[in-house]
């Protein structure tokens, strides 16, 4: 194998990293520019071509098909803030567990079969108040790349908001701290708006033309 | 827009070109400044093509290997001309106000 095939065959290495519907339609194209750019007794792909052949095949594989309407863009951004919301509530839990738990431990008039069930309960919010952060970003990035499929998965943690949301009312009702009510209202409601931005006919389009070109890749 | 993006753009403004012509085009418009490497021309092209700024005009086979031609579209042109306006109304305003000679100079 002589220098410039070892050189080729490092560049499609690198070119094996791109979505395969661009690779067939421009890979002989770009390694032919690569040589064609290459010094003359190069041998080896340099650091700095590596480096921009990765970097060029992420951003395309991160970006969206096509670039996502206002009303998507706008349902994005609320996610963002519904994470942020959500980590704010998530940082609170955190600051205030050990308080919280002393508090529960030493209530009068629980039985210690009750006790135990509101510290398990107190865990489990506190692991979920993290766990929805995550959610959300995951979600805002998947619904910004054009998955469909994401629209659905968000519909799911829209209903799961609404159920902790009512059961919160239900068991607590006005003696939940208002902090609680107040941020759990709040990621309800930032929930509900982008769950109408990700329905509406502007997104609805979007989504539709979103999928031809994720099969095809 | 990027600069990237827009000495792209330009150096199809006038012909259409190859890859390896965009690279030299592109360095020789910007004095040497910007040097295109083929990840972030290719990334690009591939966005303007999906944007429909850019298309292909014809493919060639040269030496056994495909040479494929870009050119700018109408909405290319379009966006062109108006980026490089508003370049131009930017860089007056800033020269203006460095010094009120030297915006005179500005066509």
């Amino acid at each position: 194998m002589n220098g410039q095939d070892r050189l080729e065959r490092g560049y499609r290495r690198l070119l094996a990293w791109y979505p395969r519907s661009f690779r067939r339609d421009s890979e002989d194209e770009i390694v032919a520019v690569l040589l064609a750019t290459a010094e003359e007794d190069q041998q080896r792909v340099r650091l700095t071509e590596a480096a921009d052949l990765i970097r060029g095949a992420l951003r395309m594989r991160l970006r969206p098909a096509c670039p996502p309407p206002r009303s998507v863009r706008g349902a994005v951004r609320l996610m963002c803030a519904g994470a942020g919301v959500q980590l704010a509530a998530a940082i609170t839990m955190m600051v205030t567990a050990a308080t919280v738990r002393a508090a529960v431990a030493s209530q009068p008039g629980l039985a210690a079969v009750q006790r135990s069930q509101e510290l398990s309960l107190l865990t489990f919010r506190e692991i979920g108040a993290v766990l929805a952060v995550g959610v959300w970003l995951l979600t805002a990035w998947a619904i910004s790349q054009g998955r469909d499929v994401a629209r659905f998965s968000f519909s799911s943690f829209f209903v799961l908001i609404t159920l902790t949301v009512l059961i919160g009312l239900a068991q607590h009702g006005a003696s939940d701290a208002a902090a609680d009510m107040i941020a759990g209202a709040a990621v309800w409601l930032i929930a509900l708006a982008a769950m109408v931005l990700i329905f509406t006919r502007q997104s609805n389009r979007y989504y539709r033309q979103a999928v031809q070109p994720a099969l095809n890749s | 827009m990027q600069e990237a993006t827009f000495l792209i753009l330009t150096a199809l403004a006038d012909s259409s070109q190859h890859g390896y012509g965009i690279i030299a085009d592109v360095r020789q418009i910007s004095g040497g400044r910007v040097k295109l490497r083929a990840g972030t021309l290719y990334t690009a092209l591939d966005r303007l093509r999906t944007d429909g700024l850019v298309e292909v005009d014809r493919e060639e086979i040269v030496e056994g290997r495909l040479r494929r031609y870009y050119r700018l579209t109408p909405t290319g042109t379009t966006v062109l001309a108006e980026e490089a306006v508003r370049l131009r109304a930017n860089a007056a305003a800033a020269l203006r106000r460095l010094d009120p000679g030297l915006a005179g100079g500005m066509a």
